[in-house]
């Protein structure tokens, strides 16, 4: 909102400069965030930014009264029309038929207006708060709602039917054609105002355009009321309308001020409109009494809040400036009285607050917790977090941190969707889904980065999936590390060639990651899912909990992405993980006898898997085999048509004895004939 | 068989004394253990010598190759040449860079300030991010009819949940389920349904705070908030503490650093309203409590110079190489 200096010193004379002024509002709780000045205007303009709990800063008045209360100032009254010696409109039948979405509702006819010019201080102070002007009638319930915080409406009283108004809810069918030119279906709950025949205005958000003033306008009936905050809020919310109206009805506006309001545009209308005649106001129901109007005050609970003595003195001069009456109620402890426009009032810690905010914050000490230290355990789970982090980004993956929502593209719609957590509300592009899968949105990345000229993405996510579990309504929420790989391994330098990312890296990663965590007792199985090509994914788990799944994405999933290479792509279950993780590895002491190593070169047919081999060859070595490698594995040239060459090292090593090499020779040579027999293998040539 | 075997060892034996370049050290790997070499050769013919000396011969034909492959690649290295032709040493060739990657400068950012607190007490906590209204508004002390409670200003799931707008939620749940004392620190993904723009984005993170105990005051939470932003701007760093409003601290704070020329608003916090230990079954007649909360990608846009939020969600590896 922006607020007229030259304005406020109609209420109150303050010491310049105004930037000082614009300070000390800021620093206690109404904020200033840009001072203009206008030279031609020869006023400055203050952009202020008001917290939802003080509605009552919504105006010129309430403004002043904040820097008389900080200023100890005194505020300066209004010419109010003292609305005495009239008589009520003839004929004239005013209703509440909703008395919780209007307790109260005044209104005054005024007759036969002959001036319509708006007087130029008032147009330059509503062009300076953003307000054009409009007509003299308008342009004075805009000038009152900047000035009381207060909004009015005026009606052409020609054009309202049968001299009636109505408060009540809308029925169903009804129509409004606002003031913005919006036809407007109305809600049941929608509050409205009618005449004898139809709908004239939503209560508290906008009048209607039958009923508009206009430069034809002779008679006019002024309506100053008090609507339910909820209501209005809910109106507005519903028809997608905010006005300067409903954005102060809902956050309350003060009772007091439905008539002082009033009372001020008729000072106003009197002085510049120059009507014949003002009828007496009507009015239905009861202005809304605070919930809370009183409320006790001790001097401790200031101190023990703050951590710092505010003199008694100085408490109740604060809450005296702020508009409360204050009385001694017992030693140490006062009795406030709050004013009406201070709903947000309505206990002792909220009187604590104003203390503080008066007092200043920037003057209460700076202290540290003097307590005594407190147990704090880790969470294992986040200590393995921030180890694999270091790990993975040691390795040379970059971490992510991409959106939790995404779309349906490339979900699996019953494997993925079937147990889904699905947004009503969602934002845009389709992002429905809370992601079951990190796939897609480290697909987007990598599409991102191709397209940007990247030749390699290696990278990985901590973050949560979410699925609706078996049993219960609350989604699960699973922690989870996600790998993909696409592109070039290392780039290509002068000392080495660059070669692809493969499978085998990607399974490179998990198992060191699995390792790192201290895991043990892995197996490997096949495992089919819709966005992996057939037969090239498996799961790690560890007694029979699964740990991990890592595969190759399928090349349909590719060619929506638009991606030429393939991309490899892992999921590590971090709950699973931390759960068979050891987090005190003990140490495990290498043997100090010196170990032998054998070659083992064998030609085997495809089909042959070369873990089962490694097994085999694990159970013949008589425990005396520290580490079998595979360091070499080619097809082609002089190996025939459907077999394939394994070159295994053999590390032999007893942690007992020096062997000796005939006996490992030995042994390795019984190996090699088990497996020529057992696999059909073939010793290269 | 075997003789022919002590005659290679040492006839190279005495050959390798002679060798000083890396030309004389390829002929000399080349005459043992090239394809038609001495020692192939021999191999060779390994099939026809009689089967019970084939053990022993094999285990010595297998120790001269492994002799020699050996000594011919420690001579390498001393001759300084991998492939037989001696280079000329540059020293302005470029280094090979590693192959390293990063941690994103969001997760750098939490676990700095995390780290930072945790030297205060503070423990790391978590909590759901799909979320209940009760834990999300009501027991925040945030009214049925708040606005912040629309659709258009909360994201809800289907089956009613919704996605936590703010990490104050963690507070809710540690106290659940804690008696106090507590000091916790919990930072995690907030939804809110904000267009995505330079400085806007629907999901973004916070890192909430909050101490619980006896005797805990305004004073104390000025102390601790000044603490950890000089540790994290630098002990020149200027504040200020300006009142404003949160449903769920009374008195409400929002701290400033000074950038610049003016005040660039850092975080906000304020003392734990008792509504709020209400909502917990906390007796708010025996603690009192602070907490705050703080937008990670706000301070980590201030402390880098980040300009576009964006940036922090695109992943472009041009970004995330800068943070390594």
């Amino acid at each position: 909102m922006k607020i007229s200096v030259q304005w406020l010193k109609d209420f109150v004379d303050m010491a310049p400069p105004v930037l000082r002024i614009a300070d000390r509002l800021t620093l206690a709780g109404l904020e200033v965030k840009k001072v203009e000045s206008d030279g031609a205007a020869r006023d400055t303009t203050f952009e202020i930014e008001i917290t939802s709990n003080r509605p009552d800063w919504l105006s010129h008045l309430g403004v002043a009264r904040e820097i008389a209360a900080i200023e100890s100032l005194s505020l300066k009254s209004h010419s109010l029309d003292p609305e005495t010696g009239r008589t009520p409109p003839s004929g004239w039948n005013l209703d509440i038929k909703d008395s919780k979405g209007c307790p109260y509702y005044t209104g005054v006819l005024i007759e036969g207006i002959s001036e319509f010019k708006t007087p130029d201080f008032m147009a330059r102070r509503l062009l300076a708060c953003g307000i054009r002007s409009i007509n003299l009638i308008v342009d004075i319930t805009n000038y009152v709602l900047l000035e009381y915080g207060q909004p009015l409406h005026a009606f052409d009283a020609d054009l309202i039917r049968g001299k009636e108004i109505l408060i009540r809810k809308a029925r169903a069918g009804e129509k409004l054609i606002a003031i913005n030119g919006a036809t407007l279906q109305l809600h049941s709950e929608d509050l409205v105002i009618a005449d004898s025949e139809r709908v004239v205005a939503l209560a508290g958000v906008m009048g209607g355009q039958e009923t508009e003033i206009s430069e034809r306008s002779r008679n006019v009936f002024l309506e100053s009321a008090f609507f339910d905050p909820g209501r209005v809020r809910r109106t507005s919310r519903r028809h997608q309308i905010s006005s300067d109206s409903s954005y102060r009805f809902e956050r309350r506006v003060d009772p007091e001020a439905v008539d002082a309001g009033r009372q001020r545009a008729l000072a106003l209308i009197k002085q510049y409109a120059k009507p014949r005649h003002i009828s007496a106001c009507i009015k239905a129901g009861e202005k809304p009494r605070l919930e809370v109007p009183t409320l006790h005050l001790r001097d401790d609970e200031v101190r023990d809040t703050l951590g710092c003595e505010v003199k008694p003195a100085q408490i109740a001069s604060i809450l005296t400036r702020l508009g409360c009456d204050v009385k001694q109620h017992a030693p140490g402890s006062w009795k406030v009285s709050v004013p009406s426009f201070r709903a947000d009032l309505q206990r002792s810690i909220d009187l604590v607050e104003e203390v503080a905010r008066i007092f200043g914050y920037n003057s209460i000490p700076e202290t540290l917790p003097a307590r005594p230290p407190i147990a704090v355990t880790e969470n294992p789970r986040l200590k393995l977090e921030k180890k694999i982090r270091q790990y993975l980004s040691g390795a040379g993956l970059h971490e992510t941190v991409t959106f939790s929502l995404v779309a349906e593209q490339g979900l699996d719609p019953v494997k993925d969707l079937g147990t889904g957590v699905k947004i009503i509300n969602p934002l845009q592009h389709g992002l429905h889904w809370m992601r079951p899968t990190m796939i897609t949105s480290l697909l987007n990345v990598i599409r991102k980065n191709v397209n940007a000229g990247a030749d390699s993405v290696a990278i990985f996510e901590i973050a949560n999936l979410y699925r609706m579990p078996d049993k219960g309504k609350h989604p699960a929420e699973d922690r989870t590390c996600a790998i993909a790989l696409y592109g070039k391994k290392a780039a290509q330098t002068w000392c080495d060639a660059a070669r692809s990312l493969n499978f085998y890296d990607l399974k490179g990663y998990v198992e060191a990651l699995i390792a790192a965590a201290g895991c043990q007792e892995l197996c490997v199985a096949k495992i089919e899912k819709s966005y992996f090509s057939p037969g090239r994914a498996q799961e790690i788990r560890a007694w029979q909990t699964p740990i991990a799944f890592l595969g190759e994405i399928s090349s349909s999933l590719l060619r929506e992405w638009d991606l030429k290479a393939p991309v490899f792509y892992a999921e590590i279950s971090l709950e699973n993980l931390v759960k068979h993780a050891q987090p005190n590895r003990p140490f495990i002491d290498w043997p100090r006898y010196p170990a032998i190593e054998r070659d083992l070169s064998l030609i085997v047919k495809d089909d042959v898997l070369c873990g089962s081999l490694m097994q085999e060859i694990r159970g013949l070595g008589e425990g005396l085999i520290r580490d079998v490698k595979l360091f070499d594995l080619f097809r082609g040239k002089r190996i025939p048509e459907g077999y394939k060459n394994l070159a295994f090292r053999i590390v032999y090593q007893s942690p007992e004895r020096t062997l000796i090499s005939d006996q490992v020779q030995k042994l390795h040579d019984r190996i090699a004939e088990i497996l020529v027999k057992k696999y059909e293998a073939t010793f290269q040539k | 068989m075997i003789e022919e075997i002590r005659k290679i060892r040492e006839s190279a034996q005495a050959e390798l004394q002679g060798i000083d370049s890396p030309e004389s050290l390829e002929a000399f790997r080349l005459l043992y253990l090239g394809k038609k070499g001495r020692l192939p050769d021999l191999f060779k013919k390994f099939g026809s010598i009689p089967p019970e000396q084939r053990k022993e011969v094999g285990a010595e034909l297998n120790r001269v190759k492994e002799w020699i492959e050996s000594s011919v690649a420690e001579m390498r290295g001393k001759l300084g040449s991998s492939d037989g032709v001696r280079e000329s040493f540059d020293p302005t060739l470029p280094g090979i860079p590693p192959h390293s990657g990063s941690i994103h400068i969001l997760q750098q950012t939490i676990e700095e300030i995390t780290t930072l607190y945790a030297r205060m007490g503070f423990e790391t906590v978590e909590g759901p991010e799909i979320e209940t209204e009760f834990h999300n508004f009501t027991a925040l002390n945030i009214p049925l009819d708040h606005p912040s409670r629309d659709s258009f200003d909360t994201f809800y799931t289907d089956k009613g949940q919704l996605l936590r707008s703010q990490t104050s939620t963690v507070q809710i749940r540690i106290m659940q389920a804690r008696k106090p004392p507590l000091r916790i620190i919990a930072p995690g993904r907030v939804y809110r349904p904000d267009t995505v723009d330079a400085s806007h984005s629907f999901m973004f993170h916070q890192i909430e705070g909050l101490m619980v105990d006896e005797k805990v005051t305004f004073s104390d939470l000025k102390g601790v908030l000044h603490l950890f932003l000089r540790e994290l701007f630098g002990s020149e760093i200027k504040i200020r503490f300006r009142p404003h409003f949160f449903p769920f601290t009374e008195p409400s704070v929002e701290v400033d650093i000074q950038w610049g020329k003016g005040w660039m608003e850092i975080l906000g916090a304020g003392s734990v309203d008792p509504n709020v230990f209400d909502a917990v079954g906390y007796d708010k007649s025996r603690v009192r409590g602070f907490a705050f909360g703080l937008g990670v990608e706000r301070i980590a846009m201030i402390r880098h110079g980040i300009t576009d939020i964006r940036h922090f969600y695109e992943n472009d590896l041009r970004f995330l190489r800068q943070f390594a």
